[in-house]
């Protein structure tokens, strides 16, 4: 049915190509490209603006924006994309998902030659979660990870400073108790969830999954195991001795980052955006300039003290639609999109970190995030969450099982969880 | 319209005479000209879909593994009956449902009283402000609730701090119980006017010269509602009831937007959008769909059998 | 109208207060939200300590980072919104008519169906129609949402213009005829302004119940180019990804909910008697 109207619109399209060549364009004959972005402060349409401008006339960019939630995103992409939507162009991608969508084909071939030029000078962890199946897949654009931030008065009163020699998840939550202040973590049952358990499992040399490519019903967890339950203890413990603080149980980025600002902050587990969402808060009048001199940060916490810590990795990279009527414009528009100046001004003004380690170098990095180096250097022990097409099912079975987190035990929570995602991606349970 | 009126016979005009079977038949005709189409839509819009979701939930269907698709005869059903998540939605649904229309019946019926017997000057002031809800969007009311009640935005810890149990470190959305209670909250505030209309609607047909006479009798107020005017209601109350009940148990917006299913708070309309939806395992989604319709069938069913409660009179009233 | 005791004016006056409160406390509540200051949300307090409008910019000024979001998403809830309960409202009236002065075999199936469709769970229906839509291009359309939409207008519809065109004498429309007056201007100037505040006050109630829906919004739509006010709402996002877009949300729930309030105190006797007339007369 689908066919037959294509075809039909094909012969239809060819027989007034000529004098309607702009049908598809903006009205001047320039093929339109839309980017699914997701949500940030403007520095997406700012960059396809600019790309726009020096294609002159090759294409035009236009975004669109998706939920601000994860797995809100992928569900619509995916939805889009199993209804083979030609409107899809180019969409920023969470990197968890791009297997789900690269596995039946939603996504075009990236051509040899743009493969090469847009893998120089990469992250590893960046490089990682643009590959599926030992193919790139995707065009990284930037890279994400979690930092320690502390408040210096906090940590120094606790006798550590984080700066100069790595912590560990039992010295942070030993000197919040000690001082009655909260850890701010994200245990909202979200995606934020599955990243700070895959960042401990990680931290502590374990895997949620051992064998990602494998077909649902083979896939084996590596959830039971002294990773796992390690784990489990550290999120239990915040949540039993209510280290987090009320709010833990639906605390969210945001959230996290409020804790932190307030009275009882102390150390915190969050991306960058929370520089530059604190300095905005000093220059509103909100805060005291005094609150951001005491902010410093440092690497993920450690486990153990003796392994060194596996950070989350986040960020975006640029997925080409499989059914795009323009896919070489679109892999030329996002080449454009990733370039080394446009990734440092992106994360100058939007906060969100370079996958190109070029960018780092840029003044303007430098200047607007002190932490760049931190961050650059995250990003190279960074490790990304599971990659394979059922991560929907992994990541939500983990949020089912693993919340609250007061409830979470190392004796019971890693087997529930396992025995829950194992059941669903056999297609025995409910999620 | 124009052929409309001419072709109008005279309703009136019971003696049967000769020609009648034709009228008649032109009559219907004309009368499934005009309703027909409508008729075909609803019809389209509902029982289509519905069969399309019983055949689809015959299948092991996910839209991102189209190459996968196999028969499951019934499997999908014994997947979600077999499953405790189910039945804890379901549990969850039917407590909503009954909570919240045992509370509106009497906040409604309240509510009710005051517009039937408010005075004159007050009428439409009381009237207009008992319709805001109505007209309110859902999500509106969920997002005003949650904002209200949330550990960080809120201020009703802080206003009701003095309340046992009640402090700046309650997180209502941490537990099921609070959780629902300001779902709850929410649900109640905005459909409660719906219900109201319909016991207004119930309250002006009870005759005043009934009410007057037991007045006169020396009836007191009490003795005046639960024998004159709760009994004239009655088809009105069961109408209402019904059609809140069906209402509330396709409870989705609210969930969604306070809680999206945590802490024990998911509800059936949310596991089922979450699955066929979210998950994009068409089947399985389908399956509870359908469940889901069988469960609606089965309240109407009995409250049509056991309750008699009769719709097609008494739904004029609702709609 | 007896003079009232001094009692019962007390006890007027506080029904009244309570019955406002009740009403509009979470509408102040949300009013109150949507002119804080993003730093300033978590200060636990119910009036803002500044006021400021930077969350009525951030949807509606030209460089706000929701206002392409939500301003397509008010074009298209408008826009499909009144189709749908247009549509709705003439399909309705034509049955309406029927139900209410015809005889014929499947009356009471056509307003039990009516009644069947108005309970049906919305998110049965969902699934069937995503997968139909996506395969038949109807997929973030306006006439995806439309269309279902009709499950929504249509059953409300029928019933409560059949209730309103019982009430309409209709001999006044002989009785013009009989006047001299040819069919046609019997029917425009005897029954129109008889039947058209019934049908306005349909289209009202279908309205808000079409402008009120979620399930279909979130489900059926994936852009600007379809997605309706609702589902929008859900979608807003902060400064940046991570932060919590309280305000605009509050501040967009403000703007959809300011006609809503107008229609009702424009129409308030309308819709009361539009939502209680089938049972008091029919």
């Amino acid at each position: 049915m689908r066919r037959r109207t294509r075809a039909l619109a094909l012969v239809l399209g060819a027989a007034v190509a000529a004098p309607l060549a702009a049908c598809a364009g903006s009205g001047d004959g320039t093929p339109v490209l839309t980017w699914y972005i997701n949500p940030d402060d403007g520095g997406q349409a700012t960059i396809a603006q600019e790309c726009t401008e020096s294609a002159e006339g090759k294409y035009a960019i236009e975004t669109s924006v998706l939920p601000r939630d994860a797995s809100a995103q992928r569900e619509q992409l995916a939805r889009r994309l199993a209804a083979k939507d030609s409107s899809i162009d180019i969409m920023s991608l969470d990197p968890p998902f791009i297997p789900e969508m690269a596995e039946p084909g939603f996504l075009a071939p990236v051509p040899d030659d743009v493969a090469e030029r847009v893998t120089q000078n990469v992250v590893a962890g960046a490089l990682a979660g643009a590959t599926w199946d030992d193919e790139l897949v995707t065009v990284p654009f930037w890279a994400n990870t979690q930092l320690l931030w502390y408040r210096k008065s906090v940590a120094q009163a606790a006798g550590l400073d984080p700066a100069a020699a790595a912590v560990t998840w039992d010295q942070i939550m030993t000197a919040a108790k000690d001082q009655d202040k909260y850890l701010a973590v994200q245990g909202t049952k979200a995606e934020s969830l599955t990243v700070w358990i895959n960042a401990l499992i990680a931290s502590a040399g374990g895997t949620i999954i051992e064998n990602p490519e494998a077909p649902a019903d083979e896939v084996e967890l590596g959830l039971e195991s002294p990773a796992g339950e390690a784990a489990a203890t550290i999120i239990g413990t915040i949540g039993k001795e209510n280290l987090g603080g009320p709010g833990l149980p639906t605390e969210d980025e945001g959230a996290s980052l409020s804790i932190f600002q307030g009275d009882k902050g102390s150390f915190m587990v969050n991306w960058p955006f929370v520089w530059s969402a604190t300095k905005a808060g000093v220059e509103d009048g909100t805060f005291d300039q005094a609150l951001l001199d005491d902010i410093g940060w440092a690497l993920y916490p450690q486990v153990t003290e003796d392994q060194e810590t596996a950070p989350p990795y986040g960020g975006i990279n640029l997925g080409i639609g499989a059914y795009s009527k323009y896919v070489d414009l679109a892999y030329e528009a996002a080449e454009c999109i990733v370039t080394p100046e446009h990734q440092a001004q992106y994360f100058a003004t939007n906060g969100n970190p370079p996958s190109n380690t070029e960018a780092f170098d840029d003044p303007a990095v430098v200047e607007a995030f002190p932490m760049a180096d931190v961050i650059r250097e995250s990003l190279e022990l960074a490790v990304p969450r599971p990659q394979t097409p059922y991560y929907n099912e992994v990541s939500t079975g983990l949020q089912q099982t693993w919340h609250p987190p007061s409830a979470v035990t190392p004796e019971v929570t890693p087997t529930k969880s396992s025995d829950l995602i194992t059941a669903v991606l056999r297609g025995e349970q409910l999620l | 319209m124009t052929t409309v009126a001419d072709k109008r016979p005279d309703l009136r005009d019971a003696a049967a005479k000769a020609g009648r079977s034709d009228r008649a038949r032109s009559e219907a005709r004309l009368g499934w000209l005009l309703a027909g189409p409508a008729f075909v839509v609803m019809l389209a819009v509902t029982l289509y879909p519905i069969l399309q979701a019983f055949y689809d939930s015959l299948f092991h269907f996910r839209l991102t593994a189209p190459d996968d698709k196999g028969w499951a005869g019934l499997s999908n059903y014994a997947v979600v009956l077999s499953d405790p998540l189910f039945w804890q939605a379901l549990g969850v649904t039917v407590f909503i449902t009954v909570v919240t229309v045992v509370v509106e019946l009497l906040l409604g019926f309240a509510l009710a009283l005051v517009m039937h017997r408010a005075i004159t000057q007050l009428r439409g002031l009381l009237r207009t402000a008992i319709l805001v809800p109505y007209g309110i969007i859902t999500v509106v009311s969920a997002f005003a609730w949650f904002y209200a009640f949330d550990i960080n935005s809120g201020y009703i810890n802080h206003w009701f701090s003095w309340v046992p149990g009640i402090s700046t470190d309650l997180n209502w959305f941490a537990q099921q119980g609070t959780s629902l209670f300001v779902i709850i909250m929410s649900e109640i505030w905005k459909t409660t006017p719906f219900i109201s209309l319909l016991l207004l609607a119930g309250l002006s047909q009870v005759p005043t010269e009934l009410e007057e006479a037991a007045e006169v009798d020396g009836a007191t107020w009490w003795q005046r509602l639960t024998r004159v005017v709760l009994p004239n209601m009655k088809a009105a109350i069961m109408v209402a009831v019904l059609f809140r009940a069906l209402d509330a148990f396709r409870i989705f917006d609210n969930v969604f937007i306070m809680t999206n299913g945590a802490n024990g708070t998911e509800v059936l309309s949310l596991l089922a959008y979450r699955t066929s939806i979210g998950r994009l395992e068409i089947g399985l989604g389908s399956a509870i769909s359908v469940l889901l319709f069988l469960c609606v069938i089965g309240i109407c069913w009995v409250a049509v059998k056991l309750f008699k409660v009769d719709l097609a009179g008494g739904a004029r009233g609702a709609s | 109208m007896k003079q009232l005791s001094g009692r019962a004016k007390v006890a007027w006056a506080l029904i009244t207060i309570f019955v406002l409160a009740y009403a509009l406390f979470p509408i102040v509540s949300i009013f109150a939200t949507s002119f804080k200051l993003p730093s300033q949300l978590n200060l636990g307090l119910f009036w803002p300590k500044t006021w400021s409008t930077v969350n009525y910019e951030e949807i509606l000024a030209p460089d706000g980072s929701a206002q392409t979001l939500f301003l397509s998403s008010l074009r298209n809830s408008i826009g499909i919104c009144l189709i749908a309960t247009g549509i709705a409202v003439v399909l309705a009236t034509l049955a309406a008519y029927a139900i209410a002065r015809l005889d014929f075999p499947g009356k009471r199936l056509v307003l039990l169906t009516a009644l069947g469709v108005s309970i049906f769970p919305v998110i049965s229906i969902v699934t069937p129609l995503f997968n139909l839509w996506r395969n038949i291009g109807l997929y973030d359309t306006w006439l995806g949402l439309i269309i279902p939409y009709l499950s929504l207008t249509l059953p409300i519809s029928i019933w409560t213009l059949a209730a309103f065109f019982r009430q309409i004498p209709w001999e006044l429309e002989q009785a013009a005829q009989v006047d001299g007056a040819t069919t046609w201007q019997a029917f425009r100037k005897a029954i129109v302004p008889l039947a058209a505040p019934g049908v306005f006050t349909t289209a009202l109630i279908a309205f808000f119940i079409a402008w009120n829906d979620f399930v279909y919004g979130i489900s059926l739509t994936s852009t600007d180019r379809a997605r309706p006010v609702p589902a929008a709402l859900a979608f807003f996002t902060g400064a940046s990804q991570f932060e919590e877009p309280t305000g605009s949300i509050s501040a967009a729930a403000i703007i959809v909910t300011i006609p809503v309030v107008i229609l009702v105190l424009l129409f308030q006797r309308q819709i009361v008697s539009g939502l209680t007339q089938g049972a008091v007369k029919g």
